[in-house]
């Protein structure tokens, strides 16, 4: 589903966020990008919705090589996507409602498609009930969840998540995990860049581990961090 | 038809519009004050092309002929003449001729009767079909033998020749300076909206969103600056039509104007598509430049 082979990524000003990074994550994973700040897993998000170019290297996303893409392609590839940011990125003067209506609106939806896939998604993420609501009258948590309707509204493959719990507090950060399992149940590909230890080691999901711009590890069933074991986590 | 789409959109565009008012104030007027002067630029042209046409068109070629021309000489500059597909008309003025028609202009000042023999040359009335050509004709004219000198308004014929070029250059460099204003306000404008929509853009960026459908709202946003400020110019345009011409037909009887030199609705319809481009114009290239990433 995604594919990085010998990705290099400098920016212009010299940075080299990424060296040599080789990826494969399969449809349907659920995938942990972990890290210090500063160690590139932003910028691999940014390659994969091609807000950035890969200086080297292939890479494919959902049978699109985005490092090849043509300008005018972009739009359709980041149809295949979801993209979620630790700042929600809502419209305060739009309700939720028509903040995930928005997304297929831009794209050229049918109404009628409009009208039968925002109530599902809203459903999905639970918040049916509050979809006549200013963003600034909702918790964190439930903003985030707008945000996670507005992806999914166009039926993407694949959720990127930037940093999703960044700013909600543990209650909140435990709502939108488990939001984002079910979603990966249901068949979409997840990947959550974060560094939320706890989120991560509850999970026990596939843990890729960047470390100033190169993959360091890369475990099935791994944690926040490298060795440690379940009696530790389940003690401390 | 997908009328929710549709609303959805026209929705986007009254937003924009409505956002910033007094900026899109101060586009409308622009555009308005440049149509405003177009207008009047092609309406002092055509006047003035009226009014020159007019002088120019009693402009004839008098070509006098040498005492001693032979009847030869003077079939052959006849031959020549009607010859010349730039003369609409060629008439023979013998000498006598030319004295009678002198008596009659000239009654009442000049005692003619005082002329003991004619003092005037037979000669060629020539009138070319356009003002343009009369030197020219005249120069040809010239050369021919038997021809003793050629005389037209010489002096008259160039300055209205001089002043038409003059006047629309310095009108041509005025509109362009408004021309180049008003963009630039239009594009100020839709620099605004996409500021205060830049969020919105970058979420529409974001989910997919074509450049070509985000540019759409912005585009209509300077179309409708721009054909508000054509109407109102037109309709500015329109009231001094109906208050100053009858006014200025009065103010100015030697300039011969008769009929309004223009179709009214014809340039009307012009100006509106002008303000139109004019706003579609400066708010692509506005946009185009905020789209770029
Ligand atoms: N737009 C940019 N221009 C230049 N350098 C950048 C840009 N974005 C990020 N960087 C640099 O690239 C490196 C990786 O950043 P980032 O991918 O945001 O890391 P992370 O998300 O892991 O915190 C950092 O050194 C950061 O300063
Ligand atoms: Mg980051």
């Amino acid at each position: 589903m995604i594919s990085l082979r010998g990705v290099s990524l400098v920016y212009p000003n010299g940075v080299r966020a990424l060296d040599n990074v080789n990826l494969e994550i399969a449809k349907g994973d659920f995938v942990f990008l972990v890290g210090h700040s500063g160690t590139g897993k932003s910028s691999l998000l940014r390659l994969l919705y091609r807000e950035a170019k890969a200086t080297a290297g292939q890479i494919t996303v959902d049978g699109i090589r985005v490092d090849r893409v043509r300008r005018s392609r972009v739009p359709a590839l980041r149809r295949h996507l979801g993209v979620v940011f630790q700042d929600f990125k809502l419209l305060n003067d739009k309700t939720v409602w028509e903040n995930v209506a928005f997304a297929m609106q831009v794209t050229g939806a049918h109404t009628r498609d409009v009208m039968r896939q925002v109530p599902r998604v809203l459903d999905l993420v639970g918040l049916s009930h509050k979809s006549r609501m200013y963003p600034n009258e909702l918790s964190g948590g439930e903003q985030q969840r707008t945000a996670i309707a507005r992806a999914l509204v166009n039926n993407p493959k694949i959720l990127l998540c930037d940093e999703p719990t960044g700013n909600l507090d543990p209650t909140n950060t435990s709502e939108i995990t488990a939001l984002l399992q079910r979603i990966n149940l249901k068949g979409t590909t997840v990947v959550v860049a974060t560094h939320n230890q706890a989120v991560v080691d509850r999970m026990r999901r596939r843990v890729v581990r960047l470390d100033d711009g190169r993959i360091t590890t890369d475990e099935e069933r791994g944690y926040y961090y490298l060795g440690l074991r379940e009696s530790q986590v389940l003690s401390g | 038809m997908d009328s929710g789409k549709v609303k959805f959109f026209l929705g986007e565009v009254l937003r924009n519009f409505t956002r910033n008012t007094g900026m899109q104030m101060t586009a409308i007027g622009t555009v308005a004050i440049t149509i405003v002067l177009l207008g009047m630029f092609l309406f002092v042209r055509a006047a003035l092309a009226g009014a020159g046409a007019q002088l120019l068109d009693q402009i004839e070629i008098s070509a006098y002929l040498r005492a001693d021309a032979t009847p030869k000489q003077v079939t052959a500059i006849a031959h020549y003449l009607e010859a010349d597909r730039r003369i609409a008309s060629v008439q023979f003025v013998p000498k006598r001729q030319g004295l009678a028609e002198l008596r009659e202009r000239t009654k009442g000042t000049i005692d003619t009767g005082l002329l003991t023999e004619n003092p005037l040359p037979d000669k060629f009335r020539i009138k070319a079909r356009v003002p343009d050509d009369v030197p020219a004709v005249a120069a040809g004219v010239r050369r021919l033998s038997g021809v003793d000198n050629v005389v037209y308004g010489q002096k008259i014929v160039q300055r209205l020749l001089q002043l038409g070029a003059v006047l629309r250059r310095i009108g041509i460099g005025v509109i362009g300076v408004f021309f180049a204003v008003a963009g630039i306000i239009i594009a100020n404008t839709i620099r605004l909206t996409v500021f205060a929509r830049r969020r919105e853009i970058a979420i529409m960026q974001l989910v997919g969103a074509t450049n070509t459908y985000i540019r759409l709202p912005f585009i209509c946003e300077g179309l409708v600056d721009g054909v508000i400020g054509g109407l109102l110019a037109v309709g500015l345009l329109s009231i001094a039509r109906v208050t100053l011409w009858p006014r200025l037909l009065e103010a100015l009887p030697w300039a011969q104007l008769r009929a309004f030199p223009l179709d009214p609705r014809l340039l009307g319809g012009e100006l509106v598509l002008v303000g139109a481009t004019i706003g579609i114009v400066a708010s692509w290239i506005s946009v185009g430049r905020h789209l770029r990433t």
